[in-house]
């Protein structure tokens, strides 16, 4: 009877109630919505933060070099940082920094090379350096140049404190750190560049 | 054409007899350049300043081969300083190619430059693409551990940049340092050429639509570049005048477009050196070929500010 009671009192109350309100009652609060992009623009840069720290901590030991009239201050200088970093870092692999920001990054390349002319892409291709082999804690190959960054596309990605540069090979992102001539990601899912 | 601006004749007047810049090949002919170089006369053509207050500087561009042409415009730089004192040198990157070992920098650098270096006299870098970016920890590139910096010389402002990396925090820097800046003449030099009649690579047309308009907001009024083996004078943009001058050791024979309507006057037979003096009014060049050929010479009067936007801004 009792049972029978609360059975109708409860069923009153829901047609009496908007269902959304209801629907709000009865399941669990939702979380706040996520912006993913923000989400994922923030988790780089604590990745990057985390490389800077124990970039910072190395640096302790290998100290910046100054000015000097004597380039094997600078050239050893550039090959024990990059390999301290290498060593700091042994299971590092492509997409490690750049992570869930990857998707944006490569919507951003492939919007600015559409947008380029065919001379302009011709122009562009034509500036790789051939032969390359990119991985994650190499070094960026000494002999070859360094290709440029088009502007345009610069302004597009996330800035990069000093330390760190992007540079793209075609569609190929890579991330360096500048100092250490040392490629600490690559962005993936990109093409592999045609002149490699 | 703004070719009415070239007194060409003033440098005539001041005791220049051998050859004019109307006179100088233009672009490069079938014929072999080398073998043209090794039956040219070993005289020097190169006149005496005009002004020994102006500032006066050297431009070299894509310089750092370390071959036989390096070695052979080195000297006839270090020749050349004494007829023209110039006070320092300016580099328009590829600086050094290749390796950089620390044999390097001296096979590629201090040696084929080393009647100038041993003068004192300084040299400015800014980084091209075939340049490690810790070349600015170098001493005698001056860079002061900046990928971009700048420095004053007499009258004269001088703002080194990295083209290779042009990103909004040099961006920023430049505008700054633009905006701050009053002196007479404001020169910039960096690697890629904002116009350029290249066939290889041409103008960089993505680097102009940053640089230009600060450029022309802030009354830049002459911009080296090199990337281009050859040589190369713009015809004035916006009132700037460009120069594209990276042939210093390497060469890209014949690879200015013929017809250019950008060209104002260009050499792609011979590597190249220049010379140039700011004065009160003016800027005098000349350009110098390894064999000691002046190919080109003028004189470019200091524009009025603010710029005027009423030149042709041909883009290529």
């Amino acid at each position: 009877m009792v049972r029978t009671a609360v059975a109708l009192l409860f069923s009153a109350l829901c047609i009496s109630l908007p269902a959304g309100r209801l629907v709000a009652a009865a399941a669990p609060i939702p979380q706040q919505a996520v912006n993913a992009h923000a989400q994922a623009m923030v988790d780089f840069k604590k990745r990057m933060d985390a490389y800077l720290e124990l970039r910072r901590a190395i640096t302790q030991k290998i100290p910046e070099v100054k000015e000097t009239g004597d380039p094997t201050k600078i050239h050893e200088r550039e090959v024990a940082l990059g390999k301290a970093l290498a060593t700091a870092r042994p299971n590092a692999k492509a997409g490690d920094i750049f992570g869930a920001l990857s998707t944006y990054l490569l919507k951003s390349i492939e919007d600015d090379w559409n947008s380029r002319s065919p001379a302009d892409q011709k122009a562009m291709l034509s500036e790789l350096p051939k032969g390359l082999i990119l991985k994650v804690n190499q070094p960026y190959p000494p002999n070859l140049a360094l290709a440029t960054a088009p502007p345009r596309l610069l302004a597009q990605l996330p800035m990069l404190p000093e330390e760190l540069e992007y540079r793209l090979l075609s569609r190929r992102l890579l991330l360096r750190d500048r100092d250490a001539n040392l490629i600490i990601d690559v962005l993936v899912g990109t093409e592999p560049s045609r002149t490699e | 054409m703004r070719v009415n601006h070239l007194f060409l004749a003033g440098l005539l007047a001041l005791g220049v007899s051998t050859l004019s810049a109307q006179q100088a090949p233009a672009t490069a002919k079938p014929a072999a350049p080398a073998a043209a170089a090794q039956t040219a006369k070993p005289s020097l053509e190169v006149s005496a300043p005009r002004d020994m207050d102006s500032v006066r500087f050297a431009i070299i561009g894509d310089s750092g081969t370390g071959d036989r042409r390096e070695y052979e415009v080195g000297a006839q730089m270090t020749k050349a300083m004494e007829i023209f004192p110039f006070e320092f040198v300016i580099m328009l990157g590829d600086n050094i190619y290749g390796s950089e070992r620390p044999q390097d920098f001296v096979k590629k650098f201090e040696k084929p430059y080393e009647g100038i270096l041993t003068q004192k006299i300084p040299f400015y870098a800014a980084l091209g693409n075939h340049d490690d970016p810790t070349q600015r920890f170098y001493k005698p590139f001056n860079m002061n551990g900046e990928r971009f910096y700048t420095f004053k010389k007499g009258d004269a402002r001088f703002f080194a940049l990295d083209s290779n990396y042009m990103d909004q925090a040099q961006l920023k820097w430049l505008e700054e340092q633009l905006s701050r800046a009053n002196d007479r003449w404001k020169v910039a030099f960096f690697h890629h050429p904002l116009y350029s009649s290249g066939a290889r690579h041409g103008s960089e047309v993505d680097l102009r639509t940053r640089l230009e308009p600060l450029f022309v907001k802030y009354g830049v009024d002459i911009v080296f570049a090199g990337h281009e083996h050859f040589y190369e004078r713009v015809v004035p943009q916006k009132g700037i005048y460009y120069f594209t001058q990276g042939g210093s050791a390497k060469l890209r024979e014949g690879n200015i477009r013929t017809n250019s309507a950008l060209t104002d006057k260009g050499f792609d037979v011979d590597n190249v050196f220049m010379v140039a003096e700011l004065g009160k009014d003016s800027m005098q060049f000349q350009v110098v070929s390894r064999t000691g050929k002046r190919v080109d010479s003028g004189s470019l009067p200091l524009r009025p500010e603010p710029k005027q936007a009423d030149d042709k801004s041909r883009s290529q």
